[in-house]
């Protein structure tokens, strides 16, 4: 028995070591799912959360190419959609997808550029829009890069009408508030109230029929005017303007061709 | 240095080691376990078996973490077993083997050939319990050979530059 005794004590460091890693090795075994939750259990909440970390770190390194990988998609889909939706004609349009490289929103006559250009098939007069509405009109075009009149520029007319009843008017900006617009040539017979939806004419090619423009936000009848003074409420917000959408109408130069020899 | 410093040392590593180090993905050869340096350089003037008990701590720890449940543990045990054998061989001068462990406490040549063997023990045996077939030897040995090299350069630069 104290022999025994002696040898365990004289070899107790390699008895540890073995039943140490004996223990490692059933952990190792238990295969069945189990054991192996319900050892974890206390630990698997921070675990979880540990992982959910890292990737959302890792995620944010991710995501420009995922953004850029989503912009593409969505101008893909919305070539799908028109393909699909012949009923509104618009069989004809092609989107581009563009980045926004530069862009000003504090002047009376803000311009944007795109990185987009006649290489891409962009042509002056094509319209731009993103997912949530009209951004402006190509203006000059150079092989790699675009410049964009957008709305929020003194210059730019944009043909637009009520989607309630198709009352045509014209959009365009005073130079104040990239926020708003004014809709003008509304005559006074015409019945506008607050939350009516500006959507685009269709009346040029530039853009199709019914992409979103704004929501009037208020309109002024004075005694004796016969034309209301609208605000409108842009649904695009310019302030964080990335990526859009170049219209290309396949039938675009036809058109003007056609309107051109009219003069 | 005294275990306080020991344990802040241990959670350092250990956040580099799962904030970064695991996240690693070169062609799938390299994950350096370089928490395996507070093991290698712990004092040693505990009794062998409670080496041997923290190394099963640390590597659940990290098994915890990695998803291979007694994998990095048994690793640990092992390194934390052999690690004063070794010790005992390399360091010839017994003065030299005091408390600490580290670059200028055992020489040069007496470290370096203490930390390649330990880190190449510990890789290996995690990369074949993880695989666990003989099947893929060729790739273990790679994944091996790369992922010790980094932790090995990394412990004694770490060394290097803490104990000039």
């Amino acid at each position: 028995m104290q022999n025994l005794l002696k040898i365990l004590l004289r070899y107790s460091n390699f008895l540890v070591f073995i039943a140490l890693e004996v223990a490692a090795f059933m952990l190792i075994g238990f295969n069945n799912p189990y054991p192996r939750s319900s050892m974890l259990s206390t630990a698997n909440s921070f675990i979880a959360w540990q992982h959910e970390q890292v990737s959302e770190i890792n995620g944010y390194f991710s995501l420009r190419n995922q953004n850029e990988l989503l912009a593409a998609e969505n101008a893909e889909l919305l070539n799908r959609i028109c393909s699909m939706d012949s009923a509104k004609n618009r069989e004809d349009v092609h989107y581009e997808n563009a980045k926004v490289v530069q862009m000003t929103t504090g002047e009376m006559h803000n311009y944007l550029t795109i990185n987009r250009g006649s290489n891409d098939g962009i042509q002056r007069g094509q319209g731009v829009q993103n997912s949530e509405g009209v951004v402006g009109i190509i203006r000059t075009v150079g092989p790699n890069y675009s410049v964009v009149l957008p709305v929020i520029n003194t210059h730019t007319n944009l043909s637009c009408r009520f989607a309630k009843n198709d009352y045509i008017g014209t959009l365009k900006w005073d130079g104040k508030d990239i926020r708003f617009a004014q809709l003008t040539d509304v005559a006074a017979h015409m019945v506008v109230n607050a939350g009516d939806t500006i959507v685009t004419s269709g009346l040029s090619p530039v853009f199709p029929e019914g992409v979103p423009v704004g929501i009037v936000e208020n309109s002024v009848l004075k005694e004796g005017d016969s034309y209301h003074t609208i605000r409108v409420r842009l649904c695009t917000n310019f302030k964080r303007l990335k990526y859009v959408n170049v219209v290309r109408n396949k039938h675009q130069q036809e058109i003007e061709e056609l309107s051109n020899g009219l003069d | 240095m005294d275990w306080t410093k020991q344990i802040a040392r241990y959670v350092i590593v250990m956040l580099l080691q799962v904030l970064l180090f695991n996240q690693l993905q070169l062609g799938g050869v390299c994950h350096p376990y370089v928490y395996v340096l507070c093991l290698l350089m712990m004092p040693i003037t505990l009794p062998h078996s409670a080496d041997m008990i923290i190394g099963a701590a640390a590597g659940l720890i990290m098994d915890v973490f990695c998803n291979t449940l007694g994998v990095h543990m048994a690793a640990c045990i092992l390194v934390m077993f052999i690690r004063p054998y070794l010790l005992g061989a390399f360091v010839n001068d017994k003065d030299r083997l005091t408390e600490q462990i580290h670059l200028r406490a055992l020489g040069m040549e007496a470290f370096v050939k203490y930390v390649v063997i330990l880190v190449v023990v510990h890789h290996l045996v995690i990369f074949l319990l993880a695989a666990w077939s003989w099947s893929h030897l060729g790739f273990v040995m790679l994944e091996t050979i790369v992922s010790s090299l980094i932790t090995i350069l990394l412990i004694i630069g770490y060394n290097a530059l803490r104990y000039k």
